[in-house]
């Protein structure tokens, strides 16, 4: 037996034991995940949107085994940074835009097609947000989110439209969106065609705009609420997630207030997508992402968090019921978002509303 | 041995000048290279979307002569730039002077607290003073408290924020430059002229400010010259309102990719930081000159 | 000093310090004090107010209200990654700079070209150009060098590199020229009387005198690499930021408590590079050699 034991038990266990660890491999091998050292870069907004996209959406990305690094700016930013990058890779491989780019963009080559074989989560989107070159990530509605308990204090109605912030009375108390800021496209339009102007003639929006006394600016929305808590300001011209967040964060007794564009519109639309940058080593990687994103159970807390309105339909409706202060702040119904402007970018030159933005307020 | 003495320094000098060579070469290529191709990439418009035109124009240049916008950018440039020169001086002078004349060992601690003041990068310390400065921050608390004010001053979006930021930048480097431009001076002439009956005021008007006016002049240029380069304090602290040359040469090169206006507007301060240089110098071999027909 | 050998009075300001403070002491040292106080003010903000755990966002608060170590914590891998390419970056540009600008001031201070001072001005110049114009100069270089030959050198370490060399060696230049103008040349003739090589004479007589001048370059040119912004701004690109441009953005697009932990641990370290250099430079000689 022992014998026996030496020539054939011995060695067997001996292998058995060697393969173990061969074994264990396999069945891992079986669980390996998709994006396996795969190191994502995303070009998106920073301070407290990143912190929520890491909150919520990187953890599921890590799932996958992918790795996600953000790369911060406005979308002005982002794609300068993608022009600054010819000749060698892009910064990034997904690129938060909005639409006063992704015209440009798409004509001049920079986007990749996308891959709605990868997403699948696209068909809970409305179709027009499907685009060939983005997809329609959020959207945003630009108000006045002004201090209740200082405009009741200081006897000013609430504001209706924007020339109302020219008030003696609010002189340096009023921050807008500086152009090269994520909000600043959309709100400059806003201020633009409020005063009569359109995308060909900024000067009547100009002209409002140095009405507002000391008025100071801000690029990235976490000025905002920083200057709320400190008590700098008493109306800001932002979407209303940042007004949420001046609530929730500076505890700041803020309301939303629509501004009246003309007859027709009311409020602000803006709208986000998410861009793959062309040349990208990670097109289905990138494609995993976008399909993150535009999950339901992601674009309700997204939501909640940063008050943006998401662009999934399911998420739309549960948001009504259960966030009522995001619903207070949002125009919910979708005859009101109809009325909202909506600018179409196609043609426009938008660097000459920088360059006459930098004169008008330059001191 | 004297022959031998001369004879080994006979050829020795003519080898010390090969040891320019090569850095001569690197310094001049890196310079040559670089002025050349920004000043040749500032003749082509900018066609959006960072390229450029096919042919080269003049046309980036016609537009900063002719628009005042850019012409109002130069002047304030030079003016931020020359406010900051002069109080930078005016504040640092004293300063090294009583460091340089300091016989304890305080004067290398408040050395020290100098020398790390300039290590630290100017981003770090414009944090700082936006606190300070901020509506419920230090400075203005103390002085709604005294009395002196009764709203927040804001220093962000205006010029005087964009001058105190450049001060920053600048005062550690000068009070340095200063302080070794102070100890060039002997003691013993002041004590000589107190000694005759000057009281400490003369002494400093007569005997100590124009023996170290040269050294000041060199000074007060590097400093302008920091200064004219610098757009860190201008984005920061000029609420994207105060636009000097370098604050729009960023944005021009970095958020436009207008790479065309931006080498334009990048020559422009260059040409007037040279010519500034240029009468300085001048101005300063002037001074000495009429200081050693006096002496 | 004294032909006469009498005892010389005290000098008069030390007497007057002992007697009582004169008005224009107290106004002297008032001056110190304020002009101290707008030099390090905002440092010690930033120090203070990281140690604060209160700011839940955007919102910086001095003096600190409840003290908290939870905001170095948080701080981003992005800014360690930034500042070891700037620790890194800084230092290979001392060294470059030592390289470049001994020999350099060694040619122009003991050669006998004529032009000395054009030379000295020449290799001054870097100094004199404003700092955004050579980061765009080198942009520009790099993109015209990388269409001509497929090479871009735009944020890469080399590219960055060559850009602060450029602007760090006349620091070298002109502090090694001032060590040398004072340089006592029969050290060195006594060194080749005795027998000594030259190589051997440059090794042990030279090299030793002029050190403290090489020291002193070396420290100007790592502080400016570290601490610059506007060449670095220009030749670098997302992912690969030195940390002074990484704050300029953290401040402006995606400000957070945890910016503030960071560039106190900088501020920590500059503190400590200076006691390192006080222990083995000597302050004194760093601040000495400027020429």
């Amino acid at each position: 037996m022992s014998k026996a034991w030496k020539r054939f038990g011995a060695p067997l266990l001996a292998t058995v034991a060697a393969m173990t660890p061969l074994l264990w491999s396999v069945d891992a091998a079986a669980q390996a995940k998709p994006f396996d050292g795969v190191t994502l870069r995303v070009g998106t907004f920073g301070g407290p949107w990143r912190d929520d996209l890491v909150k919520y959406v990187q953890p599921k990305m890590e799932a996958l085994g992918m790795k996600v690094e953000f790369v911060i700016g406005s979308p002005q930013d982002n794609l300068a940074k993608i022009i600054a990058a010819r000749g060698r890779e892009a910064p990034f491989d997904v690129v938060e835009i909005l639409d006063a780019q992704i015209d440009q963009m798409a004509d001049a080559g920079m986007l990749a097609p996308i891959d709605y074989a990868g997403i699948p989560n696209a068909n809970q989107i409305e179709p027009w947000q499907r685009g060939a070159n983005a997809v329609g990530n959020w959207t945003t509605q630009e108000v006045i989110c002004y201090d209740k308990g200082k405009f009741a204090e200081l006897g000013i109605a609430v504001p209706t439209t924007y020339k109302d912030l020219a008030n003696d009375k609010l002189s340096g108390r009023v921050m807008y969106a500086d152009i090269t800021g994520g909000g600043g496209l959309a709100n400059f339009a806003g201020i633009v065609y409020a005063s009569g102007g359109d995308t060909t003639n900024v000067k009547p929006g100009l002209d409002t705009l140095k009405t507002f006394k000391g008025v100071k600016f801000w690029k990235a929305g976490g000025d905002i609420v920083s200057a709320f808590k400190a008590g700098d300001i008493y109306a800001a011209v932002a979407h209303t997630g940042w007004c949420l967040r001046a609530a929730k964060f500076a505890a700041a007794n803020v309301a939303t207030s629509h501004p009246k564009i003309n007859a027709g519109k009311t409020g602000v639309l803006k709208v986000g997508w998410l861009g793959v940058v062309k040349g990208s080593k990670n097109p289905a990687a990138a494609m995993a992402f976008i399909n993150a994103y535009l999950d339901e159970e992601f674009q309700v807390a997204f939501a909640k968090n940063s008050g943006v309105w998401p662009v999934n339909k399911k998420a739309m409706q549960r948001l009504r019921t259960e966030d009522p202060v995001f619903a207070a702040m949002n125009m919910l119904d979708a005859a009101d978002v109809e009325r909202m402007l909506r600018v179409d970018y196609k043609g426009v030159n938008v660097n000459n509303w920088y360059d006459q933005w930098n004169r008008a307020v330059s001191r | 041995m004297s022959s031998r003495f001369s004879a080994m320094a006979g050829p020795a000098p003519a080898r010390w000048d090969y040891l320019l060579v090569p850095s001569f070469a690197v310094s001049f290529i890196l310079l040559a290279a670089s002025q050349l191709t920004f000043l040749k990439g500032s003749l082509y418009a900018d066609l959006g979307l960072g390229s450029l035109a096919a042919n080269a124009s003049a046309g980036n240049y016609a537009t900063l002569l002719t628009d005042e916008f850019y012409l109002n950018a130069l002047l304030l440039t030079l003016k931020v730039s020359a406010l900051a020169t002069i109080f930078t001086l005016l504040m640092g002078f004293p300063v090294a002077y009583v460091i340089a004349r300091m016989r304890s060992r305080w004067a290398m601690l408040l050395l020290a607290g100098v020398v790390v003041s300039s290590f630290v990068t100017i981003v770090i310390k414009v944090y700082g003073i936006i606190v300070i400065f901020s509506a419920d921050g230090g400075f203005n608390k103390l002085m709604m408290a005294l009395g002196l004010l009764d709203q927040p001053y804001t220093i962000i979006g205006n010029q005087t924020g964009v001058v105190i930021g450049l001060m920053q930048f600048t005062l550690g480097f000068g009070v340095l430059l200063l302080y070794s431009v102070v100890r060039t001076i002997p003691v013993s002439l002041e004590e000589a002229a107190m000694v005759h009956g000057a009281g400490r005021a003369r002494v400093f008007w007569r005997v100590i400010l124009p023996l170290s006016l040269p050294g000041i002049i060199v000074g007060a240029l590097m400093i302008f010259n920091m200064c004219m380069g610098a757009f860190t304090s201008a984005s920061l602290l000029g609420g994207g309102r105060v636009f000097t040359l370098p604050v729009l040469i960023q944005r021009a090169v970095i958020i436009e990719t207008k790479y065309g206006m931006g080498a334009a507007l990048a020559a422009v301060l260059l040409v007037a930081v040279i010519v500034i240089n240029l009468v300085s110098v001048y101005l300063v071999k002037r001074l000495s000159a009429a200081r050693l027909v006096i002496a | 000093m004294n032909p006469n050998n009498a005892p010389l009075a005290p000098p008069a300001s030390r007497v007057a310090r002992w007697r009582r403070p004169s008005v224009g002491a107290i106004a002297k040292y008032a001056w110190v004090t304020w002009a101290y106080l707008f030099l390090l003010a905002p440092m010690v903000v930033v120090l203070g107010s990281s140690l604060d755990g209160t700011t839940a966002y955007s919102g910086v608060v001095f003096p600190p209200q409840e003290l908290t170590l939870k905001w170095y914590r948080q701080i981003p891998a992005s800014h360690y990654n930034a500042l070891g390419l700037s620790l890194v970056l800084g230092l290979s540009v001392a060294i470059g700079a030592c390289l470049l600008g001994i020999p350099a001031a060694l040619g122009v201070v003991r050669g006998k070209l004529p032009g000395k001072s054009m030379f000295l001005a020449f290799f001054r110049a870097p100094m004199q150009i404003p700092a955004v114009v050579t980061g765009v100069a080198f942009l520009k270089l790099y993109y015209a060098f990388g269409d001509a030959t497929g090479l871009y050198l735009n944020a890469t370490f080399a590219g960055l590199y060559l850009g602060h060399l450029f602007v760090a060696t006349p620091y070298v230049i002109g502090t090694v020229v001032s060590v040398l103008q004072r340089f006592n040349l029969r050290l060195e003739e006594a060194a080749m009387s005795m027998g000594a090589s030259r190589w051997s004479t440059f090794r042990r007589v030279t090299l030793p005198t002029i050190m403290p001048g090489v020291h002193a370059g070396a420290l100007y040119a790592f502080m400016v690499s570290f601490s610059d912004v506007p060449i670095a701004m220009f030749l670098t690109a997302p992912g690969f930021l030195t940390y002074p441009v990484e704050l300029f953005f953290g401040i402006e697009t995606d400000f957070n408590p945890s910016v503030l932990a960071s560039a106190s641990l900088v501020i920590l370290f500059s503190l400590g590079l200076l006691l390192l250099v006080q222990r083995v430079i000597g302050l004194d000689t760093v601040v000495h050699s400027r020429s």
